[in-house]
C-alpha cells in the first residue's frame, strides 16, 4: 500500500541551535499532502533526531546535552532544576517555595534534598521532561546522592540516548530508528 | 673551471645558513588573538539579539490577583517559628523519615508559583508563539483535567504524554470559578494540520459554559480525539480556558455533526481570538503531547474515511562533491555509485535479493562463517569485497 516513499526534497530551514520542522513525505497519489509541518519545538528531540551542542571534546564536564540537572545550595536554600541547551530552564524546584518550606523542618538538611529530589522528578514527568544527564560526582551518604536516588526513584532517567544521525548510503551500519518502536 | 664553480656553492652554503631566520608559522588564518577576538557566545549573542523596541511582547491575560503580602508574610513567619520549635518535628527530620505528601505540595504550588512555573514550561514548548503570536498570558485560574481510560484517571498537566486511545472520550475539566461568570475551552492541535502549513484543527469547542460547569456550556465543536498521523512524532494538544465578559454568539462557527470535518475543523487561535478580543481574556493553559499508536489506524479507516497517511522525516540528502574525471586513489566501484540514480541501484539489490528467494521454500539459513566461504580464484578483488559486504550484511543490503 505506502510503500514507495522516497522523495528527496531538501529540508528548507535548519537552524542551527534547533531544528523546528518535522517534515514528511508521502506518496502523492493517496490524497495526503507531501509535507506535514510538526511545529512542536520538543518533537525532534524526543524522537533523537534534534541537534546536540558537542561542545569541545577534551572539555569536561561536556556540553552535548539536551537536558541537564543542576544543583545549586545558596546559604539557605536548595534549588535543583533541568537546563536546556538553549539557556532555558523550564522546571525547577527549590525549598524557598512555600509550597515545599512549609513541610520541611529545614531547607537544608537531607530531608529537604530528599524532598527536592522528589518534587523535581514529579514536575518533570508532568512536563514531559524524562531524561537528563547529570555530571556531577556524588560521595557516598552524601545529601546529593540523596536527591538523584529520588530523582531515579521517581522515575526520571539520568542519562540521554545519543542523537539519531541517517546513514550515508554508503555506510556500513544502519542503527535503528528509534521512532519506529511504540 | 670546475674549481670556481664549486667555491662559488660553498659560499652560497655559507651564506643561507647565516641568512636563516626562525621558522613562522604558516597558519595565518586564524583570526585575532583570544583576548581581542570576541567568543563564540558573544557572536552568537550579537547574531540573535533582538530590538527590544520591535520584538516585544503583550500580555493579554488577567490582572495578577491581588493577595495581602504583609499579612501573608507574617503568617509564615509565625509557621515556621512554630514549626522550628517542634521538637518532634526535629527529631524525625533528623531520622529521614519526616513525613512529606506530594499531594500536598502540589495542592499549595497550584495555588502559589504555579500561573508562572505553567507560563515559563508553555514559553519552553513554544505555545503562546505558535496561538497568539507576539502575545502571551499568566494562566491564574487552574485547570484540573483528566481522561477515563479503562476506570483509570489521565490526568494532563503541562506537556505529559498521553497516548490517543487513552484520549477517546471528551475529558473532564474541573476549574474553580464564581457562579455568575462565562467561560470558553477550546482543545487544539497546531502541529497535526494535514494539508496546510501554520494551521491548526480545532478539537473541541465549548463556549458559554456558566460558573465552571463544562456540561452545561454549548458546545461549539464536538470532542475530536487526537490523530497524529505515523511518522510526524510528537504534537501538543492545547487546552485554553477564556474567561467572558458577556455571552457571545458562536453560531456563525457553530457545526456540531457526528460526521467528522476535518475541512471545516481546521482553524486559528490567533483569529479567533482577535474576533472576540473585547469580551474574552484568556485565563488557563493545561496541555499534552500525544503521538501515533495503533488504534488510530481504525479510526481513519472508519471515522475519517480516507487511507492512513505514514509521514516519515526528511533527513538532508549528503553532499557529494562533484565528479572527475580521473578521481586519483578513489576504489573505482564505489565512486561510481555515488553518482548514480538511486532507484536504479535499489532496482539491482532488489531483484537480485527477489533472484534468491524461493516463493515455497524457505528462506536460506544466514552463513554460519560468512567469512571462511571460498571464493573463486578469478573473482577480482573489488567483488570479493562487494560479496563478503552482503554476506556480512553491511551497507546498503541492509535497505532493501
Amino acid at each position: 500500500m505506502l510503500v514507495g516513499r522516497q522523495s528527496k526534497n531538501i529540508l528548507s530551514s535548519v537552524t542551527n541551535t534547533n531544528i523546528k520542522r518535522c517534515l514528511g513525505t508521502a506518496p502523492e497519489d493517496s490524497g495526503h499532502a507531501q509535507f506535514v509541518y510538526n511545529r512542536n519545538p520538543r518533537n525532534l528531540e524526543k524522537l533523537r533526531i534534534a541537534y546536540k551542542p558537542a561542545g569541545y571534546h577534551l572539555e569536561k564536564p561536556g556540553r552535548e546535552f539536551w537536558h541537564k540537572l543542576q544543583v545549586t545550595t545558596s546559604k539557605r536554600h536548595v534549588t535543583a532544576s533541568v537546563l536546556h541547551h538553549t539557556g532555558v530552564v523550564p522546571v525547577m524546584a527549590t525549598t524557598a517555595e512555600w509550597a515545599v518550606r512549609k513541610q520541611l523542618f529545614s531547607t537544608l538538611d537531607k530531608m529537604a534534598y530528599i524532598t527536592i529530589g522528589k518534587v523535581l522528578a514529579q514536575r518533570c514527568l508532568e512536563c514531559g521532561i524524562s531524561d537528563m544527564i547529570n555530571t556531577y560526582e556524588v560521595l557516598p551518604n552524601s545529601k546529593l546522592e540523596a536527591l538523584l536516588e529520588n530523582l531515579l526513584k521517581g522515575g526520571i532517567r539520568l542519562e540521554e540516548d545519543p542523537r539519531y544521525k541517517s546513514p550515508n548510503p554508503w555506510d556500513q551500519e544502519r542503527p535503528e530508528k528509534p521512532w519506529e518502536h511504540y | 673551471m670546475s674549481f670556481s664553480v664549486t667555491c662559488l656553492l660553498k659560499k652560497q652554503n655559507r651564506l643561507l645558513t647565516a641568512i636563516s631566520v626562525r621558522h613562522r608559522s604558516q597558519r595565518r588564518n586564524l583570526g585575532k588573538p583570544p583576548g581581542i577576538a570576541k567568543t563564540l557566545e558573544e557572536r552568537m549573542e550579537e547574531m540573535n539579539f533582538k530590538d527590544p523596541k520591535i520584538h516585544f511582547k503583550v500580555d493579554i491575560g488577567l490582572p495578577t490577583p491581588q493577595r495581602d503580602k504583609k499579612m501573608e508574610t507574617a503568617k509564615r513567619i509565625e509557621f515556621i517559628k512554630k514549626i522550628k520549635c517542634n521538637a518532634e518535628l526535629e527529631k524525625l527530620s533528623r531520622n529521614n523519615e519526616l513525613p512529606v505528601s506530594l499531594d500536598e505540595i502540589s495542592n499549595d504550588w497550584s495555588k502559589t508559583n504555579a500561573p508562572l512555573h505553567i507560563k515559563k514550561v508553555a514559553e519552553y514548548y513554544g505555545i503562546f508563539e505558535h496561538l497568539f503570536g507576539d502575545a502571551y498570558f499568566t494562566p491564574y485560574v487552574q485547570m484540573d483535567i483528566s481522561y477515563d481510560y479503562n476506570s483509570k484517571k489521565v490526568p494532563v498537566y503541562r506537556g505529559n504524554i498521553i497516548k490517543p486511545n487513552e484520549a477517546l472520550y471528551s475529558p473532564k475539566v474541573n476549574f474553580e470559578a464564581p457562579e455568575k461568570t462565562l467561560w470558553t475551552l477550546m482543545l487544539t492541535n497546531p502541529d497535526g494540520h494535514l494539508h496546510k502549513e501554520n494551521s491548526e484543527y480545532i478539537h473541541w469547542l465549548v463556549g458559554n459554559i456558566p460558573g465552571g460547569d463544562v456540561n452545561r456550556g454549548e458546545t461549539v465543536f464536538n470532542y475530536l480525539q487526537p490523530f497524529p498521523a505515523k511518522g510526524t512524532g510528537y504534537q501538543r494538544m492545547i487546552f485554553v480556558l477564556y474567561k467572558q465578559s458577556s455571552e457571545i454568539d458562536f453560531s456563525s462557527i457553530k457545526s456540531v455533526s457526528e460526521k467528522i470535518d476535518l475541512a471545516n475543523r481546521t482553524f486559528s487561535t490567533f483569529d479567533f481570538y482577535c474576533s472576540h478580543e473585547d469580551i474574552m481574556t484568556p485565563a488557563g493553559l493545561a496541555f499534552y503531547q500525544t503521538d501515533w499508536d495503533n488504534s488510530l489506524t481504525k479510526f481513519y479507516h472508519d471515522q475519517l474515511s480516507m487511507p492512513e497517511p505514514v509521514y516519515e522525516y526528511d533527513f538532508q540528502p549528503p553532499y557529494i562533491k562533484p565528479q572527475k574525471w580521473f578521481p586519483l586513489k578513489e576504489p573505482f566501484n564505489l565512486y561510481m555509485d555515488k553518482y548514480r540514480d538511486e532507484k536504479q541501484i535499489a532496482k539491482e539489490f532488489l531483484m537480485r535479493k527477489l533472484r534468491k528467494t524461493h516463493p515455497f521454500q524457505k528462506p536460506e539459513p544466514p552463513l554460519k562463517y560468512p567469512n571462511a566461504v571460498p571464493f573463486k580464484k578469478t573473482t577480482p578483488s573489488w567483488l570479493k569485497l562487494e560479496m563478503k559486504k552482503e554476506r556480512l550484511r553491511w551497507g546498503r543490503v541492509n535497505d532493501y
